[in-house]
């Protein structure tokens, strides 16, 4: 078993539960030059709570694995309080240290959902 | 043969495996001692100084020069020290005073540092007409590891417009293959010193002497002038004149040193190693049915970009990384600085590419593999 290509992170990879669009969802992206990771994440918000997000694009494992978990966990959240969320958090919900290269990719999603303007 | 003896990071490391050479090559004992001792022994300014160490320390830089120029068939004032490929070709763009709608051809394959400051000081156009007024090519794609045909390809383009100023990116050729600009006949040849055994810093822009009396200076200050008063000053003749202030010394030193090195070993040593090591790669490299490789396996010096199109194998940079941490197995992925290459492609996500220097060996190679192994039983979860 690798230590950070751990079954879990290859699940959310591999077979994410949030890959898609939403239709009248609102949208935000970004681009990770150093690797050619590119993401849209559009989400729903109903009474300043996200009820449903998706997200679309290429990337490395880590980058795919790290937004899908993230959004796992920020349905249901305010976008407020995600909004507020640090780096070191999405560390803490893939269960993984990364090295410093490897941040950029898992702080990708967290990146675009910042971005989201209501 | 194992040149690792004369590579002081392997006696630290000897389980790196370096392959990523046409990122920068590592550097040799003797580059490196050539750059202490001027640090130790004659640390001086080169040019300005009447004293005997500034004097040692002109003689050192000049004789750098003359090294350079006999390693590319050039005469000593044609060629210019810049800070590397990248510094030499913005060079070029400024001081041929190229204008907004000023026609370069380049190509897709091309180094950003070959294409964006085209795309940004000039107009760029991918067919030579009687328009063009600069050629923009590559001796070696740092991506496909190509040798292209430049020779001929000049000639094509001189016929079309004999006018046409030809610009080679020479940064992956020069340390695998001999290089002869007069025999290229092209105007300009830029390389770097870092991909060449030598220090980062310095690099090297080889003008044709007709093309550099049409350049102006594109930096201003000292040792570029002959004169200077409060209304006017003039400039120094030669490559100085694109010199302006202290140049990196030590670099430039250490470069002469690195030719040497390279001279030492030969060419045709260099490329009897090389070559038998890039078949070996491609042998091994051809047996993972998931690894493709991109652009032809002909005429290929040793350096290879390889994908996997199965989604489920991660990208590049999950196999760069796993091949890194687990191997010591050094190579790049993403783009290489060739992002039109790869949009063309349709592989949005890069490629990992190994690219050899004279120390590899197989032992460099089968770790490689191993990696890959190793990445296929993660991402198939076996
Ligand atoms: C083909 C090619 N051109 C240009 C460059 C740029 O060289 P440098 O970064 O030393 O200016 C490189 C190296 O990255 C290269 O491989």
């Amino acid at each position: 078993m690798d230590d950070l290509y751990k079954e879990i992170i290859l699940d959310h990879y591999q077979n994410p539960n949030h890959r898609g669009k939403l239709i009248d969802g609102i949208e935000a992206g970004e681009v990770n030059m150093s690797c050619g990771d590119s993401l849209k994440i559009s989400v729903k918000i109903e009474e300043d709570k996200i009820v449903d997000a998706k997200f679309d694009g290429g990337g490395c494992a880590i980058s795919m694995a790290a937004v899908d978990m993230l959004l796992d966990k920020v349905i249901g959240m305010k976008l407020t309080d995600v909004k507020k969320m640090s780096g070191a958090e999405i560390e803490e919900i893939m269960g993984v240290e990364l090295t410093p290269s490897r941040k950029k990719c898992a702080y990708l999603g967290l990146e675009v959902l910042k971005k989201i303007e209501i | 043969m194992n040149y690792k003896k004369y590579f002081p990071i392997f006696k630290k490391q000897p389980n790196l495996h370096y392959l990523d050479s046409g990122a920068t090559a590592l550097k040799p004992q003797v580059v490196i001692d050539k750059m202490v001792e001027y640090y130790t022994d004659y640390s001086a300014n080169i040019h300005r100084g009447l004293y005997p160490i500034s004097e040692r320390a002109t003689e050192e830089y000049e004789l750098a020069r003359e090294k350079v120029a006999k390693f590319i068939n050039a005469k000593m004032e044609e060629i210019i020290f810049t800070s590397g490929t990248t510094d030499s070709i913005n060079l070029v763009a400024r001081a041929m005073g190229l204008k907004k709608d000023d026609e370069v051809v380049v190509e897709i394959e091309a180094h950003h540092s070959n294409f964006v400051v085209w795309q940004q000081l000039g107009k760029i156009v991918f067919e030579i007409t009687k328009n063009t007024k600069i050629l923009a090519i590559t001796h070696v794609s740092n991506v496909l590891g190509q040798i292209n045909d430049i020779k001929s390809i000049i000639e094509q383009a001189r016929k079309i417009n004999p006018e046409i100023v030809v610009v080679v990116d020479g940064a992956q050729a020069v340390a695998h293959m001999p290089v002869d600009v007069t025999d290229l006949d092209c105007d300009f040849y830029a390389f770097s010193g870092h991909k060449m055994y030598g220090p980062t810093g310095v690099g090297v822009l080889y003008t044709k002497a007709k093309r550099q009396l049409e350049m102006e200076p594109a930096k201003f200050g000292g040792g570029m002038i002959k004169t200077v008063s409060t209304s006017e000053s003039t400039w120094a003749n030669g490559p100085e004149k694109f010199e302006a202030g202290t140049p990196p010394i030590a670099e430039v030193i250490g470069l002469g040193e690195a030719i040497d090195f390279i001279n030492e070993i030969g060419f045709e040593e260099i490329q009897k190693h090389e070559k038998e090591l890039t078949e070996y790669l491609l042998e091994k490299i051809g047996e993972i049915n998931w690894i493709k490789i991109l652009g032809s396996r002909e005429n290929k010096l040793g350096l290879v970009a390889m994908y996997s199109d199965d989604p489920k194998m991660g990208t590049s940079h999950d196999i760069a990384d796993i091949l890194g941490r687990d191997f010591n197995v050094c190579v790049r992925a993403g783009h290489h600085c060739a992002m039109p290459l790869h949009t063309k492609f349709g592989i949005e996500t890069g490629t990992v590419r190994a690219s050899l220097g004279i120390y590899n060996t197989r032992e460099d190679i089968d770790e490689l593999i191993k990696g890959l192994s190793k990445t296929w039983m993660i991402f198939t979860k076996k």
